[in-house]
């Protein structure tokens, strides 16, 4: 037990640091972020060239055949710059899925192209927490009843294994009635597929989509749309964190071929369940690059400001809320690295969601404590368009609401360790 | 980088859980789940016996290097000694201060003549040792010391006069170690001295200090011409402040990790009441208690991550400052889980151990450096930010 970076991963975490600093600058991010797209093409392709877009995955897909600590050290340096690529959403979200679909071929024909960044993937989880709210409205997210609605469901009684999870989060009785599920019909050659995916990462930039739907058994199915298929409409959101793109998704009577299920049953339900820890984990690794950086542009700028003839860094109060900010970036650094180090080793599924949970919630405070310190501690030009603080802040705000907000994960956990029998000793 | 334990680790872990099964029994019975003086059963006379025991069955001095008799266990090793201890249900460590503040200050800035006469008593439980540091004007600005201490030179022995006060556990001790000044009219960190003196003399008197919960685990201890050997300073006359600091780290740093395996039996009676009273299905109490299990888990991998850490100032000020907030949470959730009844004076140990943890948490923040020293710390030492 050693959760110290080996030399190859402070390597790993050092020359990404050296090669964004420079791909990366703020001018750059800045262009990208106000241009109608969204994307710094060029950025993309220097690191599918760095084979970084396959970090995790096998090299028999095309990857590096590394694990999801080296996935969760780039999105770290990847989170400090507010790179305008879509890593997370194709690498730590579809390529994951994708990868857990060996007995599909085209599934594996896309993971190959999104493993060498020739291809952008995006993925709709279900739920409404990928991003994507099919099921339900985005202002009543279903994973949240247990504990918010002030109604005493008791939802305890979940059955154990991996499905506890997904059978928590479905609404609980008196939740009122969600939006029509997306429907994949199935067709004399393949399927139609009909419904609304709200919002989805990174789609507009999409080459392929990766959306659930209910198949008339009632069973989920995941199909794989190419984003130029005749009646799929992706269309782009505007977004308060403009560095990382939402699109809104509308399936009109899109006919698909039979191979363009990918996954489907409990097979697939657990799967989501797995890719949304796995991707908490690494989205929280990109939160704690942005915690990082919020603490280093407001030691930087508190050195160099001076108010009564001595720098801010020298006041008390400005002291004490950067060694907080410190406190809570490390934390959250600790439990990020130890959640991504227990899901390489493929844990059971009770403990990938503890470490999970602890990953999300520990990056997610960290991140927007330490973005909303840095506004604070900037003063007035931490209030303008100019300085960069608010750039962080919109990023922790947007992410903190991604694949479940903290208390949605709160509240699996305390189903976990606290709606079991009595045992009282 | 790896968290999932070794055959080697689970084999160790397992001769852990063997001893205590066979050894914490019979005439140590009412040590289980003690946490310390002060708790129901007990006993320092019974406590004492149970550090030999330890001691015998080669569980001290774990991480000490084996030149001076230690096992020179790795970090994972240590944490999983403490882990299972507590599991077992051992008690809180009496010989603390002595094994995990003084020996390593000791083995660093000790001469081997001190090494030899003190680290074996400490080693196999003999020996108690009390921490001498804060003053009644001298409690986060340590560097005010006043008490005295000049060479007698008849005897050439140490002459000290002064007050300490905070001192845990004393009235169980056997030697203290006192940070004094020892050149008069020398001013903040300069001309101090860090002695070893013995607590049971006559130019000593003790005087417990009844504290938050009732109890008196700390004394006041006043020196009136106390006496100790010519020889008994650690680092040069003079040069005290460097050792102290030392020691500090020592209690900031890797002591702790006994104590958040305490943590975690606490966390567990927080659930047991909390589904016994049915405050587990609370909305806002069943995150407050999952936030506060995420956050153990968290205290935990940052031991793992940082404890080899080269830079300890930094690692030591974060994880102190983190554990002891996390605690200090702990015993608010754990009165509002009890709800109306945390009022009450009852008979339920649960009860009792929750309302405990309560006030005993108070303390966390505040000694071995307040919450706003170790953010001074951290702020000056690991951000570089201006005095």
């Amino acid at each position: 037990m050693d959760l110290s970076l080996s030399d190859e991963q402070q390597q790993i975490t050092d020359s990404a640091a050296t090669f964004l600093a420079e791909a990366a600058a703020m001018p750059a991010v800045r262009a990208a972020s106000e241009s109608a797209g969204g994307l710094d093409r060029a950025l993309w392709r220097a690191m599918a060239e760095l084979g970084w877009c396959g970090v995790h995955l096998p090299e028999a897909a095309g990857g590096l055949g590394l694990g999801l600590v080296e996935l969760v050290l780039l999105q770290e340096q990847l989170g400090r710059r507010l790179a305008c690529v879509p890593f997370f959403d194709s690498v730590a979200l579809a390529a994951t899925a994708l990868r857990g679909l060996p007995g599909s071929p085209l599934a594996q024909d896309w993971l190959a192209r999104l493993a060498a960044g020739q291809a952008i993937g995006a993925l709709a989880l279900p739920d409404g927490h990928g991003g994507a709210a099919g099921a339900a409205p985005a202002s009543n997210p279903p994973g949240q009843p247990i504990g918010f609605s002030g109604s005493k469901v008791p939802v305890a009684q979940a059955e154990p294994g991996p499905e506890a999870m997904d059978s928590i989060a479905k609404m609980p009785p008196g939740t009122p009635p969600a939006a029509a599920a997306p429907t994949a019909v199935a067709s004399k050659d393949g399927w139609t597929l009909q419904g609304d995916w709200p919002q989805v990462g990174s789609a507009a930039m999409a080459d392929v989509l990766l959306l659930p739907a209910q198949a008339a058994s009632g069973e989920t199915l995941l199909l794989a749309v190419p984003a130029d298929a005749p009646g799929l409409q992706v269309r782009a959101l505007a977004t308060l964190d403009a560095t990382r793109r939402m699109a809104a998704v509308r399936a009109d009577a899109v006919s698909l071929p039979a191979a363009s299920c990918i996954g489907r049953g409990p097979a697939l339900d657990a799967l989501f369940t797995q890719v949304r820890q796995l991707g908490a984990i690494a989205l929280a690794g990109e939160q704690v690059g942005v915690a990082q950086q919020c603490l280093d542009l407001t030691l930087a700028y508190a050195a160099q400001r001076s108010q009564f003839d001595r720098p801010i860094a020298g006041f008390q109060a400005v002291k004490h809320r950067c060694a907080q900010m410190l406190v809570a970036l490390e934390g959250a650094r600790s439990a990020v690295y130890g959640a991504a180090c227990i899901a390489d080793t493929a844990p059971d599924a009770a403990t990938l969601l503890l470490y999970a949970a602890q990953a999300r919630v520990a990056a997610t405070e960290a991140a927007q404590f330490c973005a909303r310190e840095a506004i604070q501690l900037h003063g007035g030009v931490g209030f303008t368009w100019e300085f960069d603080p608010h750039l962080y802040f919109r990023r922790a705000q947007a992410s903190s609401q991604r694949l479940g907000a903290p208390p949605w994960w709160l509240e699996q956990v305390a189903a976990q360790l606290l709606d079991t029998p009595e045992e009282m000793a | 980088m790896n968290l999932q334990e070794t055959g080697a680790e689970r084999a160790f872990r397992a001769s852990v859980r063997d001893w205590m099964q066979t050894h914490l029994r019979g005439d140590f019975a009412p040590l289980r789940h003690a946490s310390g003086l002060g708790a129901p059963g007990y006993e320092a006379a019974l406590a004492k016996r149970w550090e030999q025991q330890l001691a015998a069955g080669g569980w001290t001095g774990l991480g000490w290097p084996r030149q001076h008799g230690g096992r020179e266990l790795p970090l994972a090793q240590q944490v999983i000694f403490h882990e299972e201890y507590v599991r077992c249900g051992g008690p809180g460590r009496l010989g603390h201060i002595g094994e995990t503040l003084l020996a390593p200050t000791l083995m660093a800035h000790g001469t081997p003549a001190l090494q030899a006469r003190f680290l074996p008593g400490i080693l196999a439980g003999q020996t108690y040792w009390a921490q001498g540091y804060s003053e009644p004007g001298a409690g986060s600005d340590l560097a005010a010391v006043r008490t005295r201490a000049r060479i007698d030179p008849d005897t050439g022995e140490w002459v000290i006069d002064g007050q300490k006060v905070w001192t845990s556990w004393a009235h169980e001790s056997d030697w203290i170690f006192v940070l004094a000044r020892a050149e008069p009219g020398s001013v903040r960190h300069k001309g101090l001295v860090l002695l070893l003196v013995p607590l049971r003399q006559s130019g000593v008197t003790l005087r417990p200090i009844r504290q938050i919960t009732g109890d008196a685990e700390f004394n006041e201890v006043f020196f009136d011409g106390a006496r100790t050997e010519g020889a008994l300073h650690l680092g040069a006359p003079g040069q005290g402040w460097a050792v102290a600091m030392y020691l500090l780290g020592c209690e900031r740093g890797a002591s702790t990790l006994g104590q958040q395996a305490h943590f975690k039996a606490e966390l567990e009676q927080v659930v047991a009441v909390a589904k016994r009273n049915g405050a587990a299905r609370d909305p806002v109490l069943r995150q407050r208690i999952a936030h506060a299990a995420l956050g153990l888990q968290t205290l935990r991998s940052h031991a793992l991550r940082t404890s080899g850490d080269d830079a300890p100032a930094r690692a030591a000020s974060i994880s102190k400052y983190a554990w002891s907030n996390w605690r200090r949470a702990l015993g608010e959730l754990a009165v509002d889980v009890l709800g109306a009844e945390g009022d009450i004076a009852g008979d339920d140990l649960l009860s009792q151990a929750l309302q405990r943890l309560w006030l005993v948490s108070r303390a966390d923040t505040i000694y071995a450096g307040s919450n706003e020293i170790q953010l001074n710390l951290m702020a000056e030492r690991a951000l570089q930010m201006p005095r």
